[in-house]
């Protein structure tokens, strides 16, 4: 099946959004046209990625494949394939910039601009789980990044150019390093081989002296743990997620994070094997401190924004904590609950908008008596929150266990202490139920209940998430195989697609 | 002087001859603007016979060679002049700046300028630099209402001389151990084994000195900033990417006849590098003053086009040059965008662009890409050039540099973005909103055309300076 479909789909994948952004642009003085049509890219990018997951057969290696000729002066190609995890990862991109659109549906500063930014980092996004030419890969990771400053800095609150500055200068501290190790690698390999080419099917046959290759891992692994984030660099993540406009938060947390742990799964892992083996243990106990620390400083949260990014560093950390217990089940947990925090986190990151929008604050001690105000959207919140926090029976506690297991089996006090993570999800979560739901209304305004155009944002995501609750077969049975792979450290890549 | 020698010298001709031409007939141009328009189809003449005219000799009198690479360089230059003067319009009318003398002042540099990238003798480079830095000291200070401008202008002078009292110096120790003038010759008496070699080091010592003024490599960078903020908008951006430009050109023809940089002179250029590269991003972040910033931010880039020339082979060369004509690019577009923001006043304050983006977005946004462009964001050349520069260092064997230009990547960003973030805060600033000019925009979207496209599609660009390159 490799490569053998008719439409250069990848390519289309990538440049759709492209061109809706452009069309945008192009029509500065009709907002509702251009938003129309940011809805419509986007849901046809969702429409191609569930097409891809339905048609294409679940087996394991790239399912599709496309090389075009780019800068044969530097050896750089436009090299893009996907396997079961990359088609995973996109088809959560799609859905959750529809989410994103549909968000921010009534956005009136700008608001073409605004959407065709919106469309440039989902192409970013798209790109970097395509991309299998390294300096394809950095363009694609640069250009998620430059939008999301100008849409944090200009449509985010107050402190937002501060705000979108700090989490600029952390993302492009790690990124420019790696792009020195991406090439310190292309000239190993050239000096190796005389074939010099960003290509990672070629890269990965580089020979590192082993005095290099831990700072090369580390330049790599830099760049993916500040975007994901992980503990000692996570101090950009509570302040960029509240001042960042909703649509941008649920990016953020649901795409972007993942783009990190996408990043380590694909190019750290596999291009240093040895040294990624000997930093499992580091990246464990980093993974730990982030479910101890977030779930702690989260039950101290009184802003649901940053309460909830709090939050997903805990649970960021449970799915990095799979990936480095290194055992078949952690690691496809992990890689399965990369698609249940997205899917929640943007549920949570939805709900407190719609919060934000009727009380006009996100402050904990200002909210309350939500149930009898608007007892649907409290039902909403108590499900997501549930979803959350790992109810059995809804998504997140699938790969929790998963996790959990994988991990027992190989290092039980590493299990357990998760364990304790998960307590104190249970604490931040039932908090911020309480706080919201029950208690006294602090005002006497009677608020609107859901409108069909908020349940239209909604149902979709309960229905995912209850689908991935009790049958998680349909999305795991696809990672095995990626599991499997990244475990043997044999990545299909020796598969490479001749020039078109 | 043979017709040979003289089709050879055309492209040249060209430029002289129209700006001679100007300075007998435009007299009494201010506030007009054909002198410009004619201006720019001379620099557009001499651009195309540049690049059409088969190069039918290789050298003239053994002072200039008329090669591609040569042709090149005239070609670069005249269409950088020939964007300047269409850019100037605006700028020079309100202001009552007399036109033609401006014009003819410009062509004249952008001989100079096309001469130095082309000189293959010692003294072929003393006589094309001292050329336009002649031009130079006057354009700098053409406002003669403005205390800046001459300060400005006086401040290039002096540094100037001196320059151009050790390049002399320099070249008549050189020709004294090697007995020639002619660049391989001259040189060949700096390898080892050479008699006279000492001599001839000391000689290169200042000749590389007079070389950093003009680049303003730390530490001869301290003419830079002063210089930039007094000189007229449109001709800063021809300081910046003409003047320095063409030096690097004839730093690489001459480092070009070497097979490997002197034992001695190694260490001083990579300090060179590494100095200008730190010193100007550590002052670029105290800077208040776009044009002071920016004048910052030329000590860093030269210090990378250096590291390409250090490297001291075909690829360092090559993204040496890739990355200059890129940085000539962005440089000509900002200066573009600042000259068509300047009312009375030229916009040179941060707080001057705040809340800019509401009234004149497009050429807000022009900016943002350049700026971006400058820190080496992709798509842009800038990024692409520096994906060149630093695989050069790293396959060169100079890992320090390839670190530390990457750490100053990062730190550059937060300076270059100052004048974005102003420009899109909400409130606005008390400065009147300038009309642009339709030369204006020409030059802007031309630029940022070439930015993008250079940065999406850098193949072909590459491969023609990778011909050309000696």
């Amino acid at each position: 099946m490799t490569g053998t479909c008719p439409l250069p789909l990848l390519t289309l994948l990538l440049t759709l959004p492209v061109g809706t952004a452009a069309l945008c642009l192009a029509c500065r003085h009709r907002p509702a046209a251009a938003r129309s049509l940011a809805l419509a890219g986007t849901l046809a990018v969702l429409l191609i990625a569930i097409g891809c997951f339905v048609l294409l057969p679940a087996e394991t290696g790239w399912l599709l494949r496309e090389n075009y000729r780019w800068i044969p002066a530097l050896g750089i190609q436009v090299s893009l394939g996907i396997d079961s995890l990359s088609l995973l990862m996109i088809l959560l991109t799609a859905f959750l910039s529809v989410l994103a659109i549909g968000l921010s549906w009534n956005e009136d500063n700008r608001p073409t601009a605004y959407f065709a930014l919106l469309l440039l980092v989902e192409a970013g996004v798209l790109g970097v789980f395509m991309a299998l030419d390294l300096v394809l890969f950095y363009i694609s990771w640069e250009l998620m990044l430059i939008p999301l400053f100008f849409l944090i800095g200009i449509w985010g609150q107050r402190g937002g150019m501060a705000a979108a500055m700090k989490f600029f200068l952390f993302s492009l501290a790690g990124s420019l390093l790696m792009l020195l190790a991406i090439i310190s690698l292309y000239v190993l390999h050239g000096q190796q081989s005389g074939d010099y080419s960003f290509a990672l099917s070629a890269l990965q046959n580089t020979v590192v002296p082993t005095g290099l290759e831990p700072w090369l891992f580390a330049a790599f692994a830099l760049a993916f743990l500040i975007k994901v984030p992980l503990v000692p660099l996570h101090s950009w993540q509570a302040d960029t997620y509240s001042a960042a406009p909703a649509a941008c938060s649920l990016l953020l947390a649901g795409v972007l994070a993942k783009t990190g742990i996408y990043g380590l799964i694909r190019f750290a892992l596999p291009l240093f094997p040895d040294t990624a083996q000997a930093a499992l243990p580091l990246l464990a106990v980093l993974s730990l401190v982030s479910i101890l620390y977030g779930g702690w400083i989260a039950s101290a949260q009184r802003d649901l924004k940053r309460l909830v990014a709090y939050s997903s560093l805990a649970h960021l950390g449970f799915i990095l904590l799979g990936l480095s217990a290194w055992t078949t089940t952690a690691v496809e947990g992990a890689l399965l609950q990369m698609v249940n925090h997205g899917l929640t986190t943007a549920a949570l990151f939805i709900l407190i908008a719609l919060i934000e929008k009727r009380a006009g604050t996100r402050q904990l001690e200002e909210l309350g008596g939500l149930w009898g105000r608007a007892p649907k959207l409290s039902a909403m919140l108590l499900f997501f929150s549930l979803a959350a926090l790992g109810l059995p029976g809804l998504n997140n506690f699938v790969g929790e266990i998963l996790i959990l297991l994988g991990t027992f089996s190989v290092q039980p006090l590493w299990a357990v202490l998760a364990a304790a993570g998960l307590l104190l999800a249970a604490i931040y979560m039932l908090r911020l139920l309480q706080s919201v739901i029950w208690g006294p209304a602090q005002d006497e305004k009677s608020w609107s209940d859901l409108v069909l155009s908020e349940w239209l944002l909604l149902v979709p995501l309960v229905l995912l998430v209850l689908w991935l609750g009790l049958h998680p077969e349909t999305f795991l049975e696809p990672l095995r195989g990626s599991a499997q792979q990244l475990l043997n450290g044999a990545a299909p890549l020796s598969l490479s697609g001749g020039l078109p | 002087m043979t017709v040979t020698e003289l089709i050879a010298l055309l492209p040249l001709m060209i430029l002289a001859l129209g700006a001679t031409a100007l300075l007998l007939l435009a007299r009494g141009s201010v506030g007009r603007s054909w002198p410009l328009v004619v201006g720019a189809l001379v620099a557009l003449c001499a651009a195309l016979s540049a690049l059409l005219l088969p190069p039918c000799l290789m050298e003239v009198g053994g002072m200039y060679a008329a090669g591609p690479y040569a042709r090149f360089f005239i070609a670069l230059w005249s269409l950088a002049t020939a964007a300047t003067l269409i850019s100037s319009s605006a700028y020079l009318t309100r202001r009552q700046l007399p036109s033609g003398e401006y014009t003819a002042l410009l062509l004249f540099a952008a001989a100079g300028m096309g001469l130095l990238s082309s000189a293959v003798s010692l003294s072929g480079i003393f006589l094309a630099l001292e050329a336009f830095t002649l031009v130079f000291y006057v354009l700098i200070a053409f406002n003669k209402d403005c205390p800046l401008g001459a300060e400005a202008g006086l401040k290039y002078l002096v540094p100037g001389g001196v320059a151009a009292g050790l390049l002399a110096f320099g070249m008549a120790l050189l020709y004294a151990a090697s007995g020639s003038l002619q660049l391989p010759a001259a040189t060949a008496a700096l390898l080892s084994g050479a008699p006279m070699q000492s001599v001839a080091l000391a000689g290169m010592a200042l000749l590389l000195a007079a070389f950093a003024f003009k680049l303003s490599l730390a530490p001869f960078h301290f003419w830079t900033p002063d210089v930039y903020q007094g000189a007229p908008a449109p001709v800063t951006g021809l300081l910046a990417s003409g003047s320095k430009g063409a030096v690097i050109a004839a730093l690489l023809t001459l480092t070009a006849t070497l097979p490997a940089a002197p034992a001695i002179f190694e260490p001083v250029l990579i300090t060179l590098a590494l100095l200008s590269m730190v010193v100007g991003t550590l002052c670029a972040l105290a800077q208040s003053n776009v044009k002071r910033m920016l004048a910052y931010s030329s000590v860093v880039h030269m210090g990378f086009v250096l590291t390409g020339l250090l490297c001291w082979n075909h690829t360092g060369r090559t993204a040496a040059l890739f990355y200059l004509v890129g940085y000539s690019v962005i440089t000509l577009g900002i200066f573009a965008v600042i000259t068509s923001f300047s009312a009375d006043k030229e916009p040179q304050q941060l707080s001057d662009y705040r809340g800019l983006a509401r009234r004149q977005p497009l050429r807000a946004l022009a900016l943002t890409v350049l700026l971006l462009a400058l820190a080496g964001l992709p798509p842009t050349v800038g990024f692409m050039g520096k994906l060149a520069i630093f695989s050069a260092a790293l396959s060169a064997g100079y890992p320090l540099l390839a670190i530390i230009g990457i750490l100053v990547s990062v730190v550059s960003i937060y300076f270059y973005l100052q004048p974005v973030i102003q420009m899109y805060m909400p409130s606005s600033s008390s400065a009147e909103a300038v009309e642009g000019h339709a030369g204006e925009y020409t030059v802007i979207a031309l630029c940022l055309v070439l930015t993008l496209a250079f940065g999406l599609f850098p193949g072909p660009l590459l491969e023609l300076i990778a011909r050309l390159t000696p």
